[in-house]
C-alpha cells in the first residue's frame, strides 16, 4: 500500500437494530476515510450511534451492509479478529485493565495475544509505561492505580503492536476534568510522535477540537463540524 | 508460554495476593478426593496383599491337584522339585471332619500336613499364637483360633475327631471308635474363614481318618524368588504329570474370592470417585461465575484480537490447572495420611477401648496398605479427565460471548 492510502476505509455501512416490531436504523450509509497519523473526533448526541459505529470500525460487530477496510485489507467477520490484533488499538471509558496482572503484564498483553513475547517487547512495554509517566509504577496492579493512571496503561496498551490506527471511545468519560485533559494531551501527543491515526469518540467538544476534523453523527450519517 | 495458559495462572494465582482464596478451596475440594481415593484404595490393596501372602505363606504359590487322589506322592514330588524355577513341594490330605469336645461339636477342614516338608513350602510356624508347631505328631493337632474359642479348647486340651470314613464303616456294621488327640498349638492366619474353621494334623493321621492309605490330595509347591506364579504353574504342568493330575497358581485357585476383593475395591473407587465429581462440580460452577464475573476481560481479549477458541482454552486451562493442583495436593495428602494411618486406627481404638477386638478380628495390629502404582495412574488420570470436562461448560460460555455484547452488558 501506499503511503496516502487510509488506514481506515468504511463504505455505506448500514447497520439497524430490531426493537419488538419495529428495526430501528441507527446508521444509514456511513462513509469514512482516516489518512495515516490523522486525528479524527465523533461527536453526537446519546443513542447517535456513537459507538455501534466504533464497535463497526473496530471489526467487533458486522455491518448489515458495507464495507470495511484496514490498511487496504478487506475486514470481514472471519479475518477481523486476527487483523485487530496488528491494525488496532482500543481505549475504552472504563479502562478494562485485566486485575490479575500488572501495569507492564497489561500493556504486554497484546504483544502476549500475537504470540510474540521477547525481550524487545518488554523493553517496548516499558518504554511506553515511560513514556505514558508510569516508569515507576510497572509492577503495580490495576487497583493500586488511580484512574487517570490506569487510562494511560490502557494508552500504552493500545500502542504496543504499533497499530497504524487507534480508536479510543470516552477515554475520559470516567475521570475529572484536569486528568482528562491529561490524558487527552497525552493520546494526541502519543499519537503525533508514532504517526498512529485516531478516531475519538467523545462529548467533550474542547477535547473535540484538538484533532484534525470533527465529524458529528447525526440521523445515522457522519457531518463535518 | 501461550497467552491463555499464561492468563489462567494468573487468574488463578493473582500476581501480589498470598492466598488466592477461590483457587485454594478448589484445589482443596480435588485434593480431598484424590488423597481419600489413594487412602481407600491403598488400604484395599494392602487387605489384598495381606491375604495374598497369607495364601501364599499357608499355600505356596502353585497348587497341584486332582480329580480323583494322587496316589504315589513321593515320586510326584520328587519330579515336580526338578522342575526350574521350583523351591521346594509338600504333600497333603484335606476334607472335612467332625471334632467333639466336652459335648460341643464343630465341623472344621482339615488339613494333613508332612512335618518332613512342609516347613520348606508354607510358614505356618509365623501364626502359630499358643502352644508350638513343633510338637505334632500323629495323636495331636493344631486347631484355628476362633475355632478353639468357639469350642472352649486350649492348648493341652483333648478333643475327639470323626470322619466320614466312619459313617461308612458303620454301615457295614463296623464299630468305629472316635480319635482322640491333643490340642498342641493354636493357630490364627487373620483369614475370618480361615481361622474360624481349620484343624491341621500330620499327614498321616488324615490319611488314616479318611482311609487313603499312602495316598494325597494334593500338593504345595513353593516358587523360587522372581518367578511368577502363573508361569510356574504353566511350567509344572508342561512336565511330566500324570493324567488327570494337574498344577493351578494361587490366584487361580482363589479366582472367585480375588474377583471378590478386586470387586469390592472397584466399587468402593467408583463411589469415592464421586467425590472427585462433587469436585469438579464445584470447580466448574465457580468458574461460571468466573465467566460472568469477568464478561467485561473476555470482552477485552476479543477486542485485543484473541480468538474464541483461545479464550475457551483460557477457562479450560484453569480447570486443567486446578485439578494437576489438586490431584499433586491429594497425592501428597494420601501418603501423609498413609504414613499415620495405623497412629490414627490406634488411637480411635484406644479412645474406644477395642484395642483387643482389633487385634483379634484383623491379626495385625497396623492397617495394612499396598499402593499399586496403576491404581494412582489410574486416580491421576481420571481426576484430569473430569477437572478437564469441568472446565468445558465454562470455556464453551466464554467463548460464545462476542466482545460487543460482553462490552454491551458491562
Amino acid at each position: 500500500m501506499s503511503e496516502a492510502s487510509p488506514v481506515l476505509q468504511a463504505t455505506g455501512l448500514h447497520k439497524s437494530y430490531r426493537s419488538g416490531d419495529r428495526r430501528i436504523e441507527v446508521l444509514s450509509g456511513v462513509d469514512l476515510a482516516i489518512a495515516p497519523g490523522e486525528s479524527v473526533a465523533i461527536r453526537g448526541e446519546s443513542g447517535a450511534g456513537k459507538s455501534t459505529l466504533l464497535n463497526l470500525l473496530a471489526g467487533l460487530d458486522a455491518a448489515d451492509a458495507g464495507e470495511l477496510h484496514w490498511d487496504g485489507r478487506r475486514v470481514t467477520p472471519a479475518t477481523a479478529t486476527e487483523l485487530r490484533n496488528a491494525y488496532l488499538g482500543m481505549v475504552f471509558q472504563s479502562f478494562y485493565l485485566i486485575p490479575e496482572l500488572t501495569a507492564r503484564d497489561n500493556v504486554l498483553m497484546p504483544r502476549r495475544i500475537a504470540g510474540r513475547i521477547n525481550a524487545a517487547a518488554r523493553s517496548r512495554a516499558e518504554s511506553l509505561l515511560d513514556r505514558v509517566g508510569l516508569a515507576e509504577r510497572s509492577h503495580h496492579l490495576p487497583m493500586q492505580l488511580s484512574g487517570g493512571e490506569r487510562q494511560r496503561v490502557a494508552l500504552a496498551r493500545a500502542l504496543m503492536n504499533q497499530p497504524p490506527l487507534l480508536l479510543a471511545d470516552e477515554p475520559t468519560g470516567n475521570l475529572d476534568e484536569r486528568t482528562g485533559d491529561s490524558v487527552i494531551e497525552l493520546l494526541l501527543s502519543l499519537c503525533l510522535d508514532t504517526r498512529t491515526a485516531l478516531i475519538l469518540v467523545t462529548h467533550n467538544p474542547s477535547h473535540a477540537t484538538k484533532t484534525q476534523r470533527v465529524l458529528t453523527l447525526r440521523s445515522g450519517k457522519l457531518h463535518h463540524g | 508460554m501461550p497467552w491463555y495458559l499464561y492468563l489462567a495462572l494468573k487468574q488463578l494465582f493473582p500476581s501480589g495476593r498470598r492466598f488466592p482464596f477461590f483457587t485454594a478451596i478448589s484445589v482443596l475440594g480435588v485434593a480431598l478426593g484424590v488423597g481419600l481415593l489413594v487412602v481407600v484404595t491403598s488400604v484395599m490393596g494392602g487387605f489384598g496383599y495381606e491375604i495374598r501372602r497369607m495364601i501364599v505363606e499357608t499355600e505356596g504359590e502353585v497348587q497341584i491337584k486332582s480329580r480323583g487322589l494322587i496316589p504315589d506322592a513321593d515320586t510326584l514330588v520328587a519330579a515336580v522339585e526338578k522342575v526350574p524355577g521350583v523351591e521346594a513341594a509338600t504333600p497333603y490330605a484335606s476334607g472335612v471332619v467332625m471334632i467333639v469336645h466336652e459335648g460341643r461339636p464343630a465341623y472344621p477342614a482339615m488339613r494333613g500336613l508332612d512335618l518332613a516338608t512342609v516347613g520348606r513350602v508354607v510358614n505356618l510356624g509365623h501364626y502359630i499364637r499358643l502352644g508350638s508347631l513343633d510338637e505334632l505328631d500323629d495323636d495331636s493337632v493344631v486347631l484355628s483360633s476362633e475355632l478353639a474359642q468357639t469350642l472352649g479348647v486350649t492348648v493341652g486340651d483333648r478333643i475327639e475327631i470323626y470322619s466320614p470314613l466312619m459313617i461308612e464303616r458303620l454301615r457295614s456294621d463296623e464299630l468305629f471308635l472316635p480319635r482322640e488327640v491333643r490340642v498342641v498349638g493354636i493357630l490364627e492366619i487373620g483369614h475370618q474363614q480361615l481361622d474360624s474353621s481349620m484343624l491341621y494334623c500330620t499327614l498321616r493321621l488324615a490319611q488314616d481318618l479318611y482311609g487313603l492309605g499312602p495316598m494325597v490330595h494334593g500338593i504345595n509347591v513353593r516358587a523360587k524368588t522372581g518367578v511368577g506364579e502363573d508361569d510356574l504353574a504353566a511350567r509344572v504342568n508342561a512336565s511330566a504329570l500324570p493324567r488327570g493330575v494337574q498344577a493351578f497358581s494361587w490366584m487361580d485357585s482363589f479366582e472367585e474370592f480375588l474377583w471378590v476383593l478386586n470387586l469390592e475395591k472397584g466399587m468402593i473407587f467408583f463411589l469415592l470417585l464421586f467425590i472427585v465429581i462433587v469436585a469438579a462440580f464445584s470447580v466448574m460452577s465457580s468458574l461460571l461465575i468466573s465467566v460472568v464475573r469477568k464478561t467485561r476481560e473476555i470482552g477485552l481479549l476479543g477486542a485485543l484480537g484473541a480468538r474464541a477458541r483461545g479464550v475457551a482454552a483460557c477457562f479450560c486451562a484453569q480447570g486443567i490447572l486446578i485439578g494437576f493442583f489438586g490431584t499433586g495436593a491429594g497425592l501428597i495428602l494420601g501418603w501423609f495420611m498413609l504414613a499415620v494411618r495405623n497412629d490414627v486406627v490406634l488411637t480411635i481404638a484406644r479412645l474406644t477401648q477395642r484395642e483387643e477386638a482389633l487385634r483379634r478380628f484383623y491379626q495385625f495390629s497396623n492397617l495394612p496398605a499396598h499402593t499399586a502404582p496403576g491404581d494412582i495412574v489410574l486416580i491421576v488420570g481420571l481426576t484430569l479427565v473430569i477437572s478437564l470436562l469441568a472446565g468445558l461448560i465454562p470455556a464453551w460460555r466464554a467463548a460464545r460471548l462476542k466482545p460487543v455484547e460482553a462490552f454491551r452488558n458491562e
